[in-house]
């Protein structure tokens, strides 16, 4: 089996908080951000195109069959602002693709996180983010302790 | 030029002169591209939109030590929403309270891949890029929906008889360094904050670049008698971007199924 599903609570999600930059829609409508789904297989293709980058998977399930599965992502500019090109992810490419389901649609999700098979770790630009600005608070913290 | 701005300006002067542009250097302070801003916790809550209202309330958060231990982006969600709730909902009209919040499911750019009004374009995230296209008028090109807006210089009024459109029509000038963009004849449609609004509506836009070169920032103020009981000034923030470029913006396809009632 190669699909496992996690019923979790995500901190973090493909679509920023409210305030900051967004995609060109809400993915709310579409895909459900309070669960997450896991899959394994191959890259059969990558799309890296606006307003969404696209990526099939051929994943195999429970019983063999080979099936594809759509991962959308933010628009190709917040994959490249984070050094993303259209040969991050290669045809034929072993990968773990975790994501947020859709509502409705069967083998489709939002991407959250997507492990490569050496091990390597590619996250939304909001993820990687959030530890500059992690830093940015801590330091802020430690600023208004000492001027006390 | 009436203040020297370090290299980032001379960059822009150059580049003028390499696409052969004559454009006086004082126009040259908000030319150019512009994308994402810097990852400061200020800045990226204004990537999108903000409103003063809303970064006080950021900053008060944050230097509170009551809130050391809660995750940063609850208290953006928590200014957020205190700039939503007090600043910009105060100041509508029952007539767009009525529908208000849209649910995003009933999104036109979400189920028709139809590009976004005014109101939304200009706090799209992501580039503008400002550039003179001849002597009476500027173009602004974003990377969202990869519009394209045309300010006349030359206050040209806008032709009479004209229906409103998607995104108006803009008049310029020049004040000092900043540029300043009159829009009006835009057709009703949404604000970015899931809200209506008439084709009553008036945007001026004032653009100016930081001291240090580095920032752009929007000071937008928009009027509608329909929708808004008095005008909103809203904010937004961009990074100098020289080597950003604009892709191609067409493979927009609408969702095969959409759930309604789910917040964003």
């Amino acid at each position: 089996m190669t699909v496992a599903r996690t019923a979790v609570v995500l901190g973090l999600v493909l679509l920023p908080c409210a305030g900051a930059a967004s995609a060109h829609h809400a993915f709310s409508p579409v895909y459900d951000s309070k669960r997450t789904e896991t899959i394994s297989g191959v890259v059969s293709e990558f799309r890296f195109v606006n307003p969404h980058a696209m990526l099939l998977v051929e994943v195999k399930d429970d019983t063999g069959r080979k099936v594809i599965w759509t991962v959308e992502f933010a628009g190709r500019l917040n994959l490249s602002e984070i050094g993303w090109t259209k040969d991050s992810l290669k045809y034929g490419e072993r990968i773990t693709v975790t994501g947020n389901p859709t509502h409705v649609v069967s083998h489709q999700m939002a991407f959250v996180k997507i492990v490569k098979a050496d091990g390597t770790v590619l996250e939304p630009a909001a993820a990687q983010r959030a530890d500059i600005l992690e830093e940015e608070r801590r330091e802020r913290a430690r600023q208004r302790t000492e001027s006390k | 030029m009436t203040v020297a701005r370090g290299p980032l300006v001379l960059l822009v002067v150059s580049l003028a002169a390499v696409t052969g542009a004559a454009q006086s250097p004082s126009r040259a302070t908000v030319e150019g591209m512009w994308s994402d801003p810097p990852v400061t916790i200020v800045a990226t809550f204004c990537a999108s939109w903000c409103t003063d209202a809303g970064i006080e309330r950021l900053n008060a958060l944050l230097d509170n030590p009551a809130n050391d231990s809660r995750p940063l982006a609850q208290l953006r969600a928590e200014a957020a929403a205190y700039q939503l709730d007090t600043y910009v909902k105060g100041r509508m009209t029952p007539a767009v309270l009525a529908s208000f919040p849209i649910d995003p499911a009933d999104d036109p750019g979400l189920l028709r891949c139809e590009p976004w009004g005014l109101a939304r374009q200009i706090f799209a995230p992501h580039q503008i890029q400002i550039r003179r296209l001849a002597n009476d008028r500027v173009e602004l090109h974003y990377g969202e929906w990869d519009a394209h807006r045309t300010v006349y210089m030359d206050g040209r009024a806008r032709p009479a008889g004209q229906a409103p459109t998607r995104l108006g029509h803009s008049v310029g000038r020049w004040d000092g360094d900043t540029l300043v963009v009159e829009t009006t004849g835009i057709a009703e449609n949404q604000m970015i904050w899931r809200a209506r609004h008439s084709d009553q509506l008036r945007v001026s836009e004032r653009f100016t670049r930081s001291d240090d070169g580095t920032m752009l920032h929007l000071t937008a103020t928009l009027t509608d008698p329909w929708s808004l009981r008095e005008p909103l000034v809203i904010k937004r923030t961009w990074r100098w971007a020289p080597t950003s470029t604009i892709e191609a913006y067409d493979q927009c396809k609408p969702p095969i199924a959409v759930k309604r009632g789910v917040a964003p």
